[in-house]
């Protein structure tokens, strides 16, 4: 579009047109950080690395599979729901496996339903993380001692998160979330 | 079980106060023959295992008793004593309850089944019979409840059913002598202590 | 309506697997529905995806340590599970409990259950489909409460509170005016919810005349609590067999008449109201004092001898079955889950509904995993 070349210290002795305060708007701006991710490029356009992105957008935007099995879940809800609101960080639950990224295994993995937990952990496409929240998720917890439990769903899942507590509270649940972003972002270069 | 230097006991045996539902089923059941006791809550009566299904039939019909609810039916496992299936009772119409016990020989633990006469008693004693590996003989259903079904050879709630190993212990694997009730890993002797000893709590 | 020719058609039946990962089996609940069309024709539950052994477990810890699995067996309605765990060992063992102790409990316990019918007043209502909303009020009056069970015992849900004698330790200062400010929003949050959901059209037309169930098969399949009520039987252990110090407060029992689900959702509305009700009076006569008996035992040792101690669960009774043969450790500890006796009656309730029915049905009988698996 055309734009009228103007001084740019001189003061407008008139209201400015649409046209010239887009313009105004649409100037590159100068940014002399080094570390600036910003550039001159074209204006208004983030220039980044790709896995960079990549995982910004997967740390931001995390579905859990409501995957409440025992007591852990109540504390589990009580962090979705509006006291403590992990919906600020993207975190929705969803039910389906196919479109989660995250399952967080609140409560006691038994023999009768680890079959399902590995069913659902495969149906879910990557990258997709694990969250083990609560003690008997991380090793059994206090039913440790009776032979129907596993010990921990490590014993059939990748784990990336453990969450300690019986049951943890919403905010260190919220405390492993973030640790999980943090993750995300920092082995950025390793998820495909 | 129990503590080390004390054998398991049984309660002694207290008969009831008259006037209470022992005597109700007295009158019902002149033939049968009955222990009662007066528990810490109710009037308990041992019944032979072959009188269970009369007993509790006319425990549910007879108008005097009437007892129409079905609260709790359970096994215990008295080791050598053998096994007992215990039902309670209740009725609303005249607002008592008893307590039905009746003992099984180890060798050969059945009895017949309730499940005929309280709909409720199915699932009671589908669970009873998979833990305890008690027969309910005329039972509608006998498929175990809540163990999976590849594990259904060994019956937890019984006494010679140990407790799970821990496998690991802050990560370190744990050897055979960790299945043993009351071990203490390595390192923490120190403030096991004697089984926590503090006061009122 | 189905014409000749197509009640000539061959249909099959199928089974849908309400599997055991579901948003709305409430825990790991799987049932098997076979349908013809839309009407549920069979239906067989399957339980035990959360059978994690409390019963076998509570026989090799002793008595102060087996209240743990009382908490995490029915993790909606703790102290309730505390509460009868408590009294069962104290009959047995012959221990009074001093007077500011029980008002402790009872008040505890009543707002427990108040959190507890929250608690299936959103799940139930997501059931129905209000995607969210009353889920969302009914966690944040459960926020209210949930503060001063945090403030009380130290932890939001596994309270580990109450002891056989007592409670462990006395409640802070401003106790009364907490629970006094949260009487008062319990019975804001009450009526929200209730203006949202009890005249509403939609949530009519879902509940009236659904999962119905009689009086004398109720009975029979020992259903208890909130679900025997709502057929009409007004039969409540906190009047009937009144343990505690309930028999000092005056408070009304809710029946329902035509024992369907709306019925159930009703009694449960009411028995919140109730519930305050009790609290305020506690509060009122709540003494001082101790909280533990004097000479309570460092060690608790039982007599040999049984005892089946029932409460009035938010859900049903609950009950313990004891049997000590002296000793440190309980022989056998029988839970009677009310979750369990209910579920029984789920067939007859589902069989003849549409599928989306059954869901609703499930939901109002408000199950809780850890109780019905133990």
């Amino acid at each position: 579009m055309a734009v009228e070349d103007k001084d740019k210290t001189a003061t407008p002795s008139r209201a400015l047109s649409g046209l010239e305060r887009e313009a105004e708007r649409l100037r590159p701006v100068e940014v002399q950080h080094p570390h600036a991710l910003y550039r001159e490029v074209l204006p208004g356009v983030i220039q980044a690395p790709a896995d960079y992105l990549l995982a910004m957008a997967r740390k931001s935007s995390l579905w859990p599979m409501t995957f409440g099995l025992a007591c852990c879940a109540i504390e589990m809800m009580s962090a979705y729901m509006s006291h403590h609101d992990l919906d600020r960080f993207g975190i929705v639950p969803w039910a389906s496996p196919r479109q989660a990224d995250v399952m967080i295994v609140a409560g006691t993995v038994t023999k009768k339903m680890a079959p399902s937990v590995k069913l659902l952990y495969e149906q879910m496409p990557n990258p997709k993380w694990v969250v083990a929240m609560g003690s008997c998720a991380t090793n059994g917890g206090p039913y440790t001692r009776y032979d129907r439990v596993v010990q921990g769903v490590d014993k059939l899942v990748p784990v990336d998160v453990y969450v300690p507590g019986c049951p943890p509270r919403p905010e260190a649940l919220i405390d492993g979330l973030i640790a999980l972003q943090e993750m995300i972002m920092r082995d950025r270069g390793s998820i495909g | 079980m129990t503590s080390p230097h004390e054998g398991p006991q049984e309660a002694p045996i207290v008969p009831p106060p008259p006037g209470t539902i022992a005597d109700l089923f007295q009158e019902a059941l002149p033939d049968i023959e009955f222990t009662a006791t007066q528990g810490a809550g109710d009037v308990i009566l041992i019944v032979g295992r072959d009188d269970v299904p009369r007993v509790l039939r006319t425990a549910k019909d007879d108008p005097r008793l009437d007892l129409k609810y079905l609260r709790c039916l359970l096994g215990v496992d008295h080791m050598d004593g053998g096994l007992e299936v215990v039902y309670q009772l209740y009725s609303f119409t005249h607002k008592h309850g008893v307590t039905i016990k009746t003992r099984l020989p180890l060798d050969d633990p059945r009895v017949a089944s309730a499940a005929s006469i309280w709909k409720g008693a199915d699932w009671l004693e589908r669970e009873t019979a998979e833990m305890f590996g008690i027969t309910f003989e005329g039972h509608p259903n006998p498929v175990p409840l809540l163990l999976p079904d590849d594990m259904t050879d060994h019956h937890p709630l019984r006494k010679d059913n140990p407790f799970a190993q821990v496998e690991e212990w802050q990560g370190v694997r744990l050897g055979a002598e960790a299945s043993k009730a009351g071990h203490i890993p390595a390192g923490y002797e120190s403030i096991a202590g004697e089984g926590g000893e503090e006061d009122g709590g | 309506m189905l014409t000749d020719q197509e009640r000539e058609l061959e249909t099959l039946d199928i089974h849908v697997n309400v599997g055991p990962q579901h948003p709305a089996t409430h825990g790991v609940f799987r049932m098997v529905l076979t349908v013809s069309g839309e009407k549920v024709v069979d239906v067989v539950p399957h339980i035990g995806y959360m059978h994690r052994g409390a019963e076998k477990l509570s026989e090799g810890m002793d008595y102060r340590q087996a209240l743990i699995y009382q908490d995490r067996t029915e993790y909606l309605a703790q102290f309730n599970a505390e509460l009868c765990y408590c009294l069962a060992v104290e009959k047995l063992a012959g221990l009074e409990v001093p007077e500011r102790a029980e008002y402790i409990r009872v008040i505890l316990t009543e707002l427990n259950r108040i959190t507890s019918h929250y608690m299936f007043v959103g799940a139930f209502a997501t059931d129905i489909g209000v995607y969210g909303t009353a889920f969302t009020y009914a966690f944040r009056e459960r926020e209210y409460i949930q503060e001063i069970f945090d403030a009380v015992s130290g932890d939001r849900m596994m309270y580990g509170y109450f002891r056989p004698g007592g409670v462990v330790w006395d409640v802070t200062d401003d106790f009364k005016d907490r629970v006094r400010w949260v009487c008062g929003q319990t019975r804001v949050g009450i009526d929200d919810i209730d203006r949202l959901l009890t005249k509403n059209e939609i949530f009519l037309t879902r509940c009236l005349d659904i999962g119905v169930i009689s009086k004398e098969d109720a009975i029979d399949y020992g259903l208890s609590g909130p679900m025997l009520r709502a057929c009409g039987l007004p039969f409540d252990l906190r009047r009937a067999e009144p343990y505690s110090i309930y028999d000092r407060f005056q408070f009304d029992i809710p029946t329902g008449t035509r024992g369907d689900v709306y019925d159930r959702y009703l009694v449960r509305m009411e028995e919140m109201r109730q519930s305050v009700r009790i609290v305020e009076q506690a509060l009122e006569e709540m003494p001082d004092g101790a909280i533990m008996p004097e000479k309570a035992p460092r060690r608790l040792r039982l007599p040999p001898g049984e005892v089946y101690m029932r409460t009035e669960n938010p859900r049903g009774e609950y009950g313990i079955y004891l049997v000590s043969k002296g000793g440190e450790k309980p022989y056998r500890l029988k839970i009677r889950s009310s979750c369990l006796s209910n579920l029984t009656a789920l067939k007859q309730m589902v069989v003849g509904h549409y599928v989306a029915d059954a869901v609703v049905i499930l939901g109002s009988v408000d199950i809780v995993l850890g109780e019905v698996d133990r």
